[in-house]
């Protein structure tokens, strides 16, 4: 065992800041205790789960279970960042394109460039790392683009009325969502090591690597979340920018509007 | 020449439109008049096609309107909604919204919208309401259109603002551009129209010469 990671003991003796949570809250009569206690256990549940089954993927199932694993959090963060486009036309399906999208231009690229190793213990955490941030990245594309497609009709239809196509109708907006999406990873890259210490290289930290040599991991892990989220949030935008518009170059009406709609005489 | 050949729209389980029939004669101003909630709105909307009838037809010059491109179509047809609708930050970054002008040409387009001596340069945000309104008509202009939709262009704004929009409307009329005015002021649809359609609950209940309307006659 590393002597950067605690002891079991260690970890009973941790329960102690649990308990300074559970204080504050009772003291502050903030009516959370049952949460703080629940979320505490099921942290525990769910890591020792996900602990127990990373065991077996990276002893058992090799690199061909990585990937299989790596699709799998591709299908769950598809379904998170389409129902944040609930509404939109195949908001799961644009979301599960663009993620893989992301993850296959990002991580692919890294493999085959063998920048990362090719072994289950890298690609699976990764992998996560990638599919995190490309679902964060499609999760604020889809809802702004949502937010858009209602709220901004009037200056569409007016650039449609000029005979402009939907794409180039929408494109404004469509830009305004891409970057709402990446303001927020460009702002990670530009204080990165001023404000805090990124996960992967906390953990190599921790793991007793040099700082000079954790950094380099460092460094490819946010070029690589910067591109995931910019690749999946710019196939998510122009896949739905596509079918917000009918065959008539018209913006469809989304549920949500549909009602409002219907009252324009 | 805009034709509705007994135009029926439904809408969530509502009849906007009711089996109505029209023509926009070229050349000439035809008012679209009635109380709120006529259907007038989405008349228009019909002729640019950002709407679709349920059954009937749109007919320009003689052809339905899905035989053309749509884009060509609302390239022949402006539409100024009802109110400013204002798409880039300066006045020539606005007039080039739907393609490339040079600075005289944009000149030209707001010399027949009114508005001479209006810097291209300036910031749209510190437009009044009339003047970001007869933008929004050179704008329209700035395709070559053959008809102007006008969904309301005055009801947004203040008297003065309104009679200098008109006297644009009235002035590119009388240079044989076309014009469908959607507006609920009979008396500005008297001082302006050639031609009136009155709509009441989605159906046709008058339509003819202005002057012959007895709809726009009880305006006092």
């Amino acid at each position: 065992m590393s002597p950067a990671v605690p002891s079991w003991l260690g970890v009973a003796t941790s329960v102690v800041l649990v308990g300074m949570c559970l204080a504050v809250v009772v003291r502050e009569q903030l009516g959370l205790s049952r949460e703080v206690v629940i979320a505490s256990v099921r942290a525990v549940v769910q890591l020792a789960a996900v602990g127990a089954l990373l065991g077996v993927l990276f002893r058992h199932a090799g690199l061909p279970g990585s990937l299989l694993w790596v699709t799998g959090m591709v299908l769950v963060g598809g379904r998170v960042a389409g129902h944040r486009g609930a509404g939109l036309p195949r908001a799961y399906l644009v979301a599960t394109v663009a993620l893989t999208a992301g993850v296959v231009a990002t991580l692919g690229l890294l493999l085959v460039a063998r920048v990362v190793q090719v072994e289950p213990r890298v690609v699976v955490p990764v992998g996560g790392m990638v599919v995190s941030a490309a679902t964060r990245g499609t999760s604020v594309v889809l809802l702004r683009l949502r937010e858009e497609a209602v709220s901004a009709r009037r200056f569409v239809e007016a650039r449609l009325a000029l005979g402009l196509p939907g794409s180039e109708a929408f494109a404004p907006h469509r830009r305004q969502a891409l970057r709402m999406a990446l303001v927020t990873d460009i702002d990670a890259v530009r204080t990165v090591g001023l404000i805090s210490l990124p996960g992967a290289m906390t953990g190599l930290l921790l793991a007793g690597v040099e700082p000079l040599t954790a950094i380099r991991y460092q460094v490819v892990v946010m070029y690589m979340l910067l591109g995931a989220v910019a690749v999946s949030g710019a196939v998510a935008a122009r896949l739905t920018t596509g079918l917000l518009f009918d065959d008539a170059e018209r913006l469809v009406v989304l549920p949500e509007a549909g009602r409002r709609a219907a009252a324009i005489r | 020449m805009l034709v509705l050949e007994d135009v029926v729209v439904d809408r969530g389980g509502v009849r906007v439109l009711d089996h109505v029939s029209a023509s926009f004669a070229p050349g000439r101003c035809t008012a679209v008049a009635g109380p709120s909630g006529a259907g007038k709105s989405t008349l228009l909307r019909l002729l640019d096609r950002l709407e679709e009838p349920t059954s009937g037809r749109v007919l320009l010059h003689g052809r339905p309107l899905p035989s053309y491109d749509v884009l060509a179509v609302r390239r022949r047809v402006g539409l100024v909604q009802q109110s400013p609708v204002l798409l880039g930050e300066t006045v020539l970054e606005d007039l080039r919204v739907a393609g490339s002008l040079t600075p005289e040409e944009a000149v030209g387009l707001l010399g027949r919208a009114g508005l001479i001596g209006l810097s291209l340069d300036r910031r749209t945000d510190s437009l009044s309401g009339g003047e970001a309104q007869r933008l929004c008509l050179a704008r329209a202009l700035a395709v070559g259109p053959e008809v102007l939709l006008l969904d309301e262009p005055t009801s947004a704004l203040d008297a003065v603002a309104a009679m200098a929009v008109e006297r644009v409307v009235r002035a590119l009329v009388a240079d044989g551009l076309s014009a469908v005015l959607v507006s609920h002021d009979l008396r500005q649809a008297r001082r302006l129209a050639d031609d009136a359609v009155i709509l009441e609950g989605g159906r046709v209940v008058e339509a003819g010469p202005a002057p012959a309307v007895a709809y726009l006659a009880g305006a006092s």
